[in-house]
């Protein structure tokens, strides 16, 4: 199918989904308290923008988003590196790094809350934890994929160390690094949330949490469709980016 | 000489053991923070009855969850892989939506489904049934076409074809997937029984945390672990059964990390 | 051997007319921007137990041609007969086809591999062991049944692909550029051994290959294609006797066939 044709189509299949949405608690196909209509959503939406009380949530869980990704960053980029770097290194700890994706970080959470208390500190450490994995893992595979021919033949060229990094590992790792930004930070917002709707007074999670358990479902649902747009947003600009990093990628 | 990684792995497991035995009867770390391993273990044998329970509760509800995950999973991704038009159409739109905490969704499943085991069963078969469909459309898409040409010449009807080709040849995709998906139910039931729940491991993590009652919540993430961990360990040594026909890491060779790794592993993960 | 050997000299008797008869087929491609003629009335004849080769420059469609005498594709107009019937589908029983890419199905061992046409008929067990062991030990790889394609080499791969194209027993066997992906020295040694094979088997053979010392060194007739559209264009006997040697290739006859054929060639590319 041709470009234009696969976009209407997506946006036919939005369209449709989005009206049925709408009309089908309306119509009492499905029960309205379950799930308010798409145009109540939408302006309890606008309604909760305007509340101090949400607008405050809104910064603190950016702020911690923000925070334990920079945390996580730097230690998972270097310690991915080395695990690139040196062979024996990656070998011992590469089986226990895929183990680590299978088990529930969730579990850890009450370790984190025994010695941070339920504040800030305690869902940047754990929204930091739950992302380095992912981060040290990107980051290896990102040093690994700079090719070994390219650095030999820059090599052969009499390139320093330091042109070898800036001009044949740095553009070979772009894409990648980007990639692995957009990754992160999917872990990253996904460990803030369970933190926040686990024990903690403030954040969106924490309110989306509550709003859960008082039945507010307007409320509720509106949350969750800011979080996803937030979250496709800043998915989509990166992968926009890595786009147009990787123009030279096969 | 250097040790082989597996025992260095090995090596660093016991070392791990031996601090968590060592470093709270020692007194560095306060017992509220980390309870020794020897407390924990005793625990969990003094209380089993209550421990054992939980893990039924917990176990039905991941069984069912993988059930769902992986039976929606096989059959959306193999339509969706097998027609290019569904494929093109809905993929990019399922990777886009990967990016959405999909925990944020739970409180909507018990507001639907109560608080009991049905809404961890939906919302954990959700959350798993991401990298099975994923893999299974993969696998199904990457098949490759002279092994579907050679059976056609040699007089294999459609049926045949599905059976003897297709099957076999995206079994090692979908297995990993099987194995990816049934981490991901585990992972959701665990999240949910932790944040609403009345029953079950993840629900006794919660209970006695708030009582800072550490060596029965240790006992219980101890028991997660090793749930995970068996998981894990039996998944991969049916991979490997089935799959004995494969060169070792034939997919995997190169990069060590694919997309679909990726898109599978997140998560509360 | 001895069975196949009995068997083919039966079917050499009712076969003595042509094996393959292909008359005035064309073939066009429906386009964008109107319809391409791919191949253009092809007529030719060949009699059973010969070997004939097709060559021809990038494209000219001698794979198309060779999957329709196959029955893999459907030709816009003209027929084509083998042993008298036309061919519409694939009938492994008439028409055994060799690929350039073995695709061999790498969760089945040599053997099973070679077994597969005639599980697809749901053969019984015991003739089907019986027809593959001997198969393999045509092609020279006894004692290799047990082996996974990725443990075998590129040679050894077709010799398997070879055995299961034969193992129906099919009176004529197309080979489309078998040899293609191997280096020189294995592409040598195995278009010894398919002569050998040939010889022992009575088969007929329509081969296609880019390489004209191959062409001439295994045919009895070689016929060259035009591109855009197709059409056979040149038909030389190959005057060397049998059984061929590799010192043949450095004869004076040996030079001025291929020269020749390469000329035809040269004239349409």
């Amino acid at each position: 199918m041709r470009r234009s044709a696969l976009i209407l189509t997506r946006l036919a299949l939005l369209a449709t989904i989005l009206a049925a949405w709408e009309w089908s608690p309306r119509m009492g196909l499905l029960n309205a308290a379950l799930l308010p209509p798409l145009s109540d959503v939408l302006a309890m939406l606008v309604s909760i923008l305007g509340r101090s009380q949400v607008q405050e949530a809104i910064g603190v869980t950016a702020g911690e988003v923000v925070l334990a990704f920079v945390i996580a960053m730097p230690i998972g980029a270097g310690i991915g590196v080395l695990a690139a770097e040196s062979d024996y290194f990656g070998q011992i700890f590469r089986p226990m790094l895929f183990y680590a994706f299978s088990i529930p970080k969730s579990i850890f959470l009450p370790m984190f809350i025994l010695v941070f208390g339920i504040g800030f500190q305690q869902k940047v450490a754990y929204a930091a934890f739950s992302t380095v994995f992912i981060v040290i893992m990107s980051a290896a595979a990102a040093v690994e994929s700079v090719k070994a021919d390219h650095v030999l033949v820059a090599r052969s060229y009499g390139a320093t160390w330091a042109q070898v990094l800036t001009r044949v590992y740095v553009p070979s790792m772009l894409p990648f690094l980007l990639e692995t930004l957009r990754i992160a930070m999917i872990f990253n917002l996904t460990g803030v949330m369970i933190a926040e709707m686990y024990a903690s007074r403030s954040g969106i999670g924490q309110l989306i949490a509550s709003w859960g358990e008082n039945f507010q479902m307007p409320q509720l649902f509106a949350a969750v469709v800011l979080l996803a747009v937030v979250a496709i947003a800043f998915n989509e600009t990166v992968r926009w980016l890595e786009a147009r990093c990787s123009t030279w990628r096969t | 000489m250097r040790p082989a990684p597996a025992t260095v792995r090995r090596l660093l497991l016991v070392l791990v053991l031996m601090l968590w035995e060592l470093v709270p009867r020692a007194g560095l770390l306060p017992e509220l923070f980390l309870p020794s391993l020897s407390r924990t273990l005793g625990v969990l044998v003094q209380n089993w009855a209550e421990y054992a329970h939980a893990l039924v509760v917990t176990l039905y509800e991941v069984v069912l969850a993988m059930l769902i995950a992986c039976g929606a999973g096989i059959l959306i991704g193999a339509l969706v892989g097998g027609l290019s038009l569904l494929r093109q159409l809905l993929l990019p739109v399922v990777s886009s939506l990967y990016a959405v905490p999909i925990v944020i969704l739970y409180p909507i499943f018990t507001a639907w489904l109560g608080v009991g085991s049905q809404s961890k069963i939906a919302f954990a078969g959700v959350y798993g049934f991401f990298p099975v469909m994923l893999s299974t459309a993969a696998g199904i898409q990457s098949i490759d076409q002279n092994l579907l040409l050679a059976a056609r010449s040699m007089g294999a009807s459609l049926p045949q074809q599905i059976t003897r080709v297709v099957i076999p040849a995206t079994m090692p995709t979908v297995l990993a997937g099987l194995r990816l998906g049934g981490a991901l139910a585990i992972i959701g039931v665990v999240v949910s029984e932790m944040l609403t729940a009345a029953a079950g491991i993840g629900y006794l993590v919660s209970k006695y945390r708030t009582v800072l009652d550490s060596p029965r919540v240790f006992a219980a993430i101890l028991m997660i672990l090793v749930l995970s961990v068996l998981f894990d360990a039996l998944a991969r040594w049916v991979e490997r059964r089935t799959l004995a026909w494969q060169t070792a890491g034939l997919r995997e060779r190169g990069a060590p990390m694919r997309k679909e790794t990726y898109v599978g592993a997140t998560g509360a993960a | 051997m001895q069975h196949v050997a009995n068997l083919s000299g039966l079917r050499a008797t009712h076969a003595q007319a042509a094996a393959i008869e292909v008359a005035g087929l064309s073939h066009v491609y429906g386009a964008r921007e109107g319809t391409v003629p791919a191949l253009e009335d092809i007529s030719l004849t060949v009699g059973a137990g010969r070997f004939v080769v097709i060559v021809g420059p990038s494209g000219c469609g001698k794979t198309s041609l060779l999957m329709m005498m196959a029955g893999l594709r459907r030709q816009t107009s003209g027929t084509i007969l083998c042993a008298g019937r036309p061919i519409e589908m694939p009938d492994p029983g008439r028409v055994g086809v060799v690929f350039q890419e073995a695709s061999l199905f790498p969760w089945l061992t040599a053997l099973d591999n070679i077994e597969f046409p005639l599980s697809i008929r749901h053969a019984p067990r015991e003739e089907r062991r019986r027809r593959a062991d001997a198969m393999l030990n045509l092609v020279g790889l006894a004692g290799f049944g047990g082996r996974y394609p990725h443990e075998l080499s590129g040679g050894m791969k077709q010799r398997v692909s070879i055995a299961r194209g034969l193992v129906q027993d099919p009176p004529v066997l197309l080979m489309d550029e078998p040899f293609a992906a191997l280096d020189e020295q294995t592409r040598m040694t195995m278009g010894h051994e398919l002569l050998r094979i040939w010889s022992q088997t009575n088969k007929t053979v329509v081969f296609v290959t880019h390489s004209l010392t191959e062409a001439v060194y295994l045919a009895d007739e070689v016929l060259v294609m035009s591109a855009r559209p197709g059409r056979i264009i040149d038909r030389t006997e190959v005057t060397l006797p049998r059984p061929r040697t590799y010192e043949m290739m450095a004869t004076d006859v040996f030079g001025r066939l291929r020269e020749h054929i390469w000329q035809q060639i040269r004239k349409v590319t």
